[in-house]
């Protein structure tokens, strides 16, 4: 039995398929990326997942359990985290009371949340922004802390929507070393979406690629690369006509 | 032990804060002891029991976002138990006290279990509508003494009696209120470093990121409201036997809920001392202008007027109330 394994997953919006028939499995360790074109359904994806959504049908196994009808609270307490492409944070915590709050799902003492909440900004290099409110930092920065919260509740599995985005490169290269150390580092089996192809297709051990809801593609990235049907989802059949050509 | 080292632990406030508490704590303890009119004792003892109304609404209003408009149907449950208890079965404040806080925690759960299911300005009006529903039933409960309420007759009993709560010295019940005042300082300053207190936070924060967090937002939030109802119940209870005469009417009315949150937000809504300062400045006030009211005919209502410019003045110029005022000053320095 897999580590992940979603089965047929399918979710509808009114008479919107935003998610179709969508089937995969990960394996203990693994770093996936997860692409494809501006609504394809990757957010929502991540949503049924983590139990924010309820899925419409389709089952979702995590760790031999059947998480498909679990609440996203229950879902966390199994131990799969993840981060929001949208963050609004109301100004209210500072980073490490954001961190806390993550490493409160494990224990109930606040030294040892602060302890742990401490270990972690150290380890992705934020603990000099311990006391700064969240919503003051650079985009770049709130990614981190949000990967720094999702990191205190001691996930098995991470899920990462989008923390890539709106970085320069200086910052896309710095949060890949972050990836890579939560991956290698604390061992945590990672998924993540991303539209900065550079970034996907050097990290991931494997790519899954959804279009208008439905997977098209899995493979590691360099089939991924080359494949027509990727390249005509994310740059139009006419483009392909054209000029053949690669991402 | 950690609890009650948290609860004791006020380090992570700067020392200038911790002097002028210092001196506001010598002052609260000694105030009696110094000349005073029982115009002034009478609003101090206001002022200790709205800031306690206001601890406890700071909890799931302040801290957990949660703006709730329905405190005096708490007020009245712990109020009422107290009163019935003693007049009908002679059992004394200590003992009625505690069974107040059970009937108001337990109503608490009935309504807040559908009543945190909606959202944002929905569960503040719900809270007002079980507030009021509450106020109509007690007025035609003759157990409760219906809309003539209840007389506690300080005749049958030999005050000093500490047991019951039956003075006839105001000090008396000062002293007493202030000890549940340092109770309600010291609980909530372990609340707000508690796992519920950052429950609450990240709640208030975003609530599908406290989701994601393993958080249970609906329980938090039910668990969160039931603390807030024993705070005010409590005061409720101690009410009755300080005023001694109570009809729902007032007890329950809507002003008392609006003034409690009302102190709260203007104070500091989500921080310690907020509905501390907002009771400091809203009770003299409101307890002058009632005086100078009284004298002026065809004035009535303008604290209301009052109140709801503060309302507008608080959101407009800084949601987080006086307290939010004094940290923003205090980050524009540091950095
Ligand atoms: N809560 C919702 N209610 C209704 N429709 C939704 C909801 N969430 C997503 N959708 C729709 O589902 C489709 C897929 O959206 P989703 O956010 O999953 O795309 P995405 O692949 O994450 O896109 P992006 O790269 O822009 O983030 C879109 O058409 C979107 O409008
Ligand atoms: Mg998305």
């Amino acid at each position: 039995m897999a580590f992940l394994e979603v089965h047929n997953l399918t979710k509808t919006f009114g008479g919107l398929k935003a998610n179709d028939d969508i089937s995969f499995t990960m394996e203990k360790g693994e770093l996936i990326g997860l692409i494809g074109p501006n609504g394809a359904g990757k957010t929502t994806l991540f949503n049924c997942i983590s139990g924010l959504h309820p899925v419409t049908s389709g089952r979702i196994i995590f760790d031999g359990k059947d998480i498909t009808s679990l609440k996203s609270y229950e879902v966390a307490r199994l131990g799969l985290a993840r981060t929001f492409q949208v963050y609004v944070a109301s100004g209210d915590l500072t980073v490490e009371e954001n961190v806390m709050v993550g490493c409160f799902m494990r224990t109930r003492s606040p030294s040892q949340a602060r302890a742990r909440a401490y270990e972690i900004l150290k380890d992705l290099n934020l603990h000099d922004l311990s006391d700064s409110m969240v919503s003051e930092l650079t985009v770049a920065a709130q990614k981190r802390v949000t990967m720094a919260t999702a990191l205190g509740s001691d996930p098995k599995l991470l899920l990462l929507d989008e923390v890539a985005a709106g970085l320069n490169p200086n910052e896309i290269e710095e949060i890949m070393g972050t990836i890579r150390h939560v991956h290698e580092g604390l061992g945590a089996t990672v998924m993540l979406i991303e539209h900065v192809m550079e970034l996907v297709m050097k990290v991931s051990h494997r790519v899954i690629v959804l279009d208008s809801g439905g997977k098209i593609a899995e493979g590691d990235p360099e089939n991924i690369a080359n494949n027509p049907q990727v390249i005509k989802a994310y740059l139009g059949e006419r483009y392909v006509r054209e000029h053949g050509g690669e991402i | 032990m950690e609890e009650i080292k948290n609860a004791l632990d006020f380090s992570d406030f700067p020392r200038l804060d911790l002097i002028v508490v210092g001196l506001i704590a010598v002052f609260l303890l000694v105030f009696p002891v110094f000349p005073h009119s029982s115009f002034a004792m009478a609003t101090m003892i206001q002022f200790l029991m709205f800031s306690i109304y206001g601890m406890g609404w700071n909890t799931i209003g302040g801290y957990g976002g949660q703006v709730d408009l329905g405190k005096a149907q708490y007020v009245g449950i712990g109020a009422f138990t107290t009163a019935v208890m003693l007049i009908r079965w002679d059992i004394p404040f200590w003992f009625s006290m505690p069974i107040g806080v059970c009937f108001a925690v337990t109503w608490s759960f009935i309504i807040g279990y559908p009543l945190f299911r909606l959202k944002g300005h929905y569960f503040a009006i719900a809270t007002i509508a079980t507030s009021l529903v509450l106020k109509d039933l007690f007025e035609v409960w003759d157990l409760v003494g219906a809309a003539r309420g209840l007389e506690i007759s300080p005749i049958k009993y030999i005050p000093p009696d500490f047991l019951r709560l039956i003075f006839r010295e105001d000090i008396y019940y000062y002293y007493v209120i202030l000890g549940f005042f340092f109770v309600g300082i010291l609980y909530v300053n372990w609340f707000r470093k508690s796992r519920l207190g950052f429950q609450l936070r990240s709640i208030k924060d975003n609530e599908d990121m406290a989701r994601s967090l393993g958080i249970n937002v609906h329980l938090a939030k039910v668990k969160t409201y039931a603390i807030a109802t024993a705070f005010v119940s409590v005061v409720g209870s101690f009410h009755a036997c300080y005023i001694k005469n109570i009809e729902p009417a007032d007890t329950m009315s809507l002003d008392i809920s609006i003034l409690i949150a009302l102190m709260a937000m203007l104070g500091g809504a989500g921080s310690l001392w907020g509905p501390v300062i907002g009771a400091g400045i809203l009770i003299p006030l409101k307890s002058y202008l009632k005086d100078w009211l009284g004298a002026q005919a065809g004035l009535v209502g303008i604290d209301l007027i009052i109140y709801a410019g503060i309302i507008m003045l608080v959101s407009a110029v800084e949601p987080k109330g006086i307290w939010g005022i004094v940290e923003k000053v205090r980050r524009r320095k540091r950095s």
